[in-house]
């Protein structure tokens, strides 16, 4: 059984998501939601993540040890579990970064008409 | 609790990330309530925006997963609900397993411990004992002097050479004489063997004579064990001997009791046994060859030691502890063999046909999404599963099986060194085939599936309209190979049986209820007087025969019949004179019984003609003789032997040290009477022609006395022991033994143990054979029911239906039955050589055809009674 498109990864490429997720924390340790809606404004909206694709790339950020999470108590006074990026975190995410700026880099490029000859 | 969570992380992360998840909409919905929306609408919104909460939490646990681990624990729990579904599947693919491994091992192991590695010392493959052949069938044991033996330990072929003189010695100093057995080596021996001792040391050449060794039964038996026997003494023919250890349980070199040094006199009279081991490398017929023109010089030397014109013959030890029954021990590896194949081979049965009948649930798990190599690895955890099972049931059967034989093998079978464990690398390799098997069937199913589409599977699991024509191929051959090799199971079965019947019914020709047997030995050296010995051997006969538990006695020089006796060159002037006799009887041979006259009466050996001589003609050593019928059928067929003459051994009658003849002893005898044939060959060889002379023409330093009696033999060997004892304080007793139980324990001991053997294989192959078709014929109706359902409602009659569901395994059972009786006919020969029983035996092959067919249709009974009862209409609705 193939499984269905995950709509939110529909318009991202693979690692893109834990890329923001990474330097949203890095800013500021945060929970699920807020980390939601914080990518969500950044992105002047332009970016519709549908939320629950957020959980699995936490997921694989905490198997991986990038991020860590512990449970607190929100300033709403709420019950949340806070992911902080973690030493490794940080340095997955500027190799990451400079990767993936090359391949825009690359990207852009190739698809600039003015320069192609 | 905090620290017990911690123990399943997973579990609490699992926790973790649903809490997060439902933290997350509720802030969601609280936030979207804020903006104005009702809590409802709120409710719905949040959950489209995050979208399928399920889903995502999966995704998130996933990445968490060691994905084998996870579907093999999934399939492990498949596996079981599938076994407790069908629980009769399960059960007899796990009885079936453990019986074949449990029987392949216990076998394998009894049969390596007993032939392939049944002694302790070094180098024991390499160890021979020297037989010389002249024309005579019997050997003659090598045996040299002094001298010869210092110049046979040099020979380059030779790594290592002993002398050994076995013989009984009285253990006195105490109450009563015992009697036990005493090996005196050259005190090279224990070099020689190279076992160390269990407690204290062994003794090597700068030890003196009147040490000894004991062995570990004796130690036990005689010591209670106890460690502070080393030091003490030992008196033996009233001599003290010191003792210097104890030998491990295995060390049991010829079954004595204790190990002195033997020393070579310079006597050339003074001759011992020789035991060597072949240098590595050398074989056995070179050196034969290197030996050959020492010994041939030897000869010269002391013609009397040696016969004539002789080869020598290597003998390896492990050929003379098992003899004849290494040939019976192959068959019976390889009939267990078989039955591990057939085990296999139902294992394979059992697993085709349901992999065939689950094609559908294959092709429908194909159909969801399931790759091919999960829905392999699934059908392997379930064979696998089973396949375990069976296997550790088989390993406790194996380690019971090999308790139980160890029990009921007759000790006479096996070297007594030999120590009978379980065998871990047959036990090994049996679990290693069976997995093999289980693993190779379990996931043919699976393979066969994983080309085949839903569509064709879904047809294949609607329709039903015949079954395969490749399974039922294989099927086919499988249930054929099966009955081939039970064929052959039943006949070997049939002919152990047969020669057991025989031999329990065989002639013995004397009356062995109420017989005893016990053995005299005198010490060295005593009574050598030739009248002194034979008026003291007649004392004791007469104070036995006083008895009143005993109604008769005699002496005698061999054992009780059937045990196989030598025999001695025989020339017979009046047929000699004629030249076409001459040629015909030049190189005959007889077998010489020297017996006292009470023999005959006591055994109850019926005398035909003539007349036995009397104790005066025995005691003053009379040159008379009684012959036996096939004596007398051989040379005077139609004529009177009474009166006749024979000369036996060239007319030498060779004495020795221990060997004393009667005075004036020719070796030429008249005949004065003919009696009835008792086998002297064993029990199932044809009676040879005998003599019986008087014990007195040719006295040994032993005897046996034979008696028949009215009571209990216990109460009987201890009277014994005293009245001997008075006529002679050092003179010890053997243990009484009834013709009885020589007879059951030595001679039909092996047969009964070989015929019971081989029945339980017949019958565990048989049972094998018989579900494997079981296991067919119901699966090819279970596959076939709705086209029978269809030809019914088309018309066919039942019988029709019934012939449709046996047709396929008839042909199966007839290939099989044919090709196993042809299999066993070509093979007979080869079973007689090794077992000395008859496998062609029409009227047993009748019996084994007849019992494998009625059994084949009796349980193919019930799938096609099953098959012929199809209601069309129920089984046309069952889809």
């Amino acid at each position: 059984m193939t499984p269905p498109q995950a709509p939110g990864q529909r318009d991202l490429f693979p690692g893109a998501l834990e890329m923001m997720v990474l330097q949203s924390l890095r800013r500021q340790p945060m929970h699920g939601y807020a980390l939601v809606q914080h990518i969500r404004q950044r992105s002047n909206e332009l970016l519709q993540v549908e939320e629950g694709s957020l959980y699995p790339a936490l997921q694989r950020l905490l198997k991986d040890r990038l991020v860590k999470a512990e449970w607190e108590i929100s300033a709403t006074n709420r019950r949340v579990r806070t992911y902080r990026i973690t030493a490794a975190g940080n340095r997955h995410l500027d190799r990451e970064v400079s990767r993936f700026e090359r391949m825009l880099e690359g990207i852009h490029l190739v698809l600039s008409p003015a320069e192609a000859e | 609790m905090a620290w017990f969570r911690s123990l399943f992380p997973r579990r609490r992360m699992y926790d973790d990330l649903s809490e997060e998840i439902r933290q997350h909409l509720e802030e969601k919905i609280e936030s979207l309530m804020a903006d104005g929306l009702s809590r409802e609408d709120a409710g719905h919104q949040a959950r489209r925006e995050f979208g399928n909460a399920m889903l995502m939490e999966e995704r998130s646990r996933e990445v968490w997963l060691r994905p084998w681990i996870e579907s093999l624990c999934a399939d492990l729990r498949f596996a079981w609900r599938q076994a407790v579904k069908s629980p009769r599947f399960a059960l007899a693919a796990v009885a079936t397993l453990a019986i074949g491994i449990g029987a392949q091992t216990a076998v394998y192991s009894v049969i390596h411990a007993v032939l392939i590695d049944p002694y302790p010392y070094r180098g024991a493959m390499r160890m021979v004992h020297f037989h010389l052949y002249d024309k005579n069938p019997f050997p003659f044991d090598m045996a040299l002097d002094g001298q010869q033996f210092a110049e046979f330990r040099r020979s380059p072929v030779l790594d290592g050479v002993i002398a050994e003189d076995k013989w009984s010695m009285t253990l006195t100093g105490e109450e009563l004489p015992v009697q036990i057995q005493a090996d005196r080596t050259s005190s090279n021996a224990f070099q020689f063997f190279g076992v160390p001792a269990l407690a204290g040391r062994e003794f090597s050449p700068s030890d003196p004579q009147t040490v000894a060794v004991l062995s570990y039964r004796f130690w036990r038996s005689h010591f209670a064990g106890r460690m502070d026997v080393i030091g003490k003494r030992v008196q033996l023919n009233h001599q003290d001997y010191t003792i210097l250890g104890v030998l491990p349980q295995r060390f049991a070199w010829g079954g004595s009791d204790v190990y002195i040094p033997f020393a070579y006199s310079a006597d050339p009279q003074r001759i011992a046994s020789v035991y060597a081991r072949v240098r590595a490398g050398v074989s056995d017929q070179a050196a034969e060859q290197a030996l050959q023109p020492m010994l041939d010089r030897f000869a010269r030397e002391t013609p009397g030691n040696f016969p004539q014109n002789f080869r020598v013959h290597l003998v390896h030890i492990h050929e003379l502890a098992t003899g004849r029954f290494r040939g019976v021990l192959t068959i019976l590896f390889l009939s267990v063999s078989f039955l591990l194949a057939l085990a296999c081979v139902n294992i394979a049965i059992l697993l085709l046909a349901r992999g065939e009948a689950r094609q559908t649930e294959m092709a429908l798990r194909k159909a969801l999404g399931a790759g091919r190599g999960r829905i392999i690895a699934q059908l392997l955890t379930e064979s696998l599963l089973l396949s375990i099972a069976g296997e550790g049931c088989g390993v406790l059967l194996a380690l019971a099986g090999v308790r139980l034989l160890r029990q009921f093998i007759p000790a006479s079978l096996f070297p007594s060194e030999a120590v009978i464990r379980i065998n871990l690398s047959v036990l090994f390799f049996s679990v290693g085939v069976s997995m093999l098997t289980g693993i190779v069937c379990g996931v043919w199913p699976a393979l066969r599936a994983a080309r085949s589409d839903l569509r064709q599977a879904a047809d294949a699991g609607s329709h039903k309209l015949a079954g395969r024509r490749g399974l039922q191929k294989s099927h086919t051959a499988l249930l054929a190979a099966q009955l081939t090799m039970t064929v052959l199971l039943l006949a070997c079965s049939g002919a152990t049986v047969r020669r057991l019947s025989q031999l329990v019914h065989a002639d013995l020709g004397y009356d062995p209820h109420q017989l005893v047997s016990t053995n005299l030995t005198l010490s060295e050296g005593d009574h050598h007087g030739w009248s002194d010995r034979v008026h003291f051997y007649e004392q004791i006969r007469k104070m036995a025969a006083a008895d009143p538990g005993v109604i008769s006695a005699a002496i005698a020089e061999n054992n009780l019949p059937p045990s196989i006796i030598d025999s001695a060159p025989i020339s017979i002037p009046a047929l000699n004179a004629g030249s076409n006799a001459a040629s015909k009887f030049a190189a005959d041979h007889v077998v010489p019984q020297r017996v006292s006259p009470e023999f005959f009466a006591t055994l109850r050996i019926p005398l035909l003609r003539g007349r036995v001589w009397n104790t005066p003609e025995m005691a003053h050593a009379a040159h008379l003789a009684l012959i036996n019928q096939a004596m007398q059928r051989r040379y005077w067929p139609g004529s009177d032997p009474l009166g006749q003459s024979f000369v036996l051994n060239h007319g030498v009658a060779s004495g020795n040290a221990w060997v004393l003849v009667a005075p004036g002893n020719n070796e030429r005898y008249q005949i004065i009477g003919v009696v009835g044939d008792t086998p002297n060959q064993g029990l199932d060889e044809q009676t040879a022609p005998a003599v019986y002379l008087p014990y007195t023409m040719i006295t040994y330093d032993w005897f046996n006395l034979m008696l028949r009696i009215r009571g209990n033999a216990p109460e009987l060997l201890h009277t014994l022991r005293e009245q001997v004892h008075g006529l002679d304080a050092g003179q010890s007793v053997g243990d009484l033994v009834t013709a009885e139980d020589m007879l059951n324990d030595d001679t039909l001991g092996r047969e009964r143990f070989i015929a019971g053997l081989f029945t339980a294989f017949a019958l565990v192959g048989l049972v094998f054979a018989l579900s494997g078709l079981y296991c067919v014929q119901s699966y090819l109706v279970a596959q076939r029911t709705r086209e029978f359902g269809v030809r019914m409602a088309l018309g066919a009659g039942r019988l029709h239906i019934a012939a449709l569901v046996t047709k396929t395994s008839a042909l199966a059972v007839a290939a099989g039955t044919g090709l196993g009786l042809l299999l066993n006919l070509l093979c007979s020969r080869t079973f007689a050589d090794w077992t000395s029983g008859n496998s062609r035996d029409p009227q047993m092959l009748g019996i084994i055809l007849a019992v494998l067919l009625v059994a084949a249709v009796l349980v193919s009974a019930i799938p096609v009674l099953f098959a012929a009862a199809i209601d069309p209409v129920t089984a046309l609705r069952a889809e």
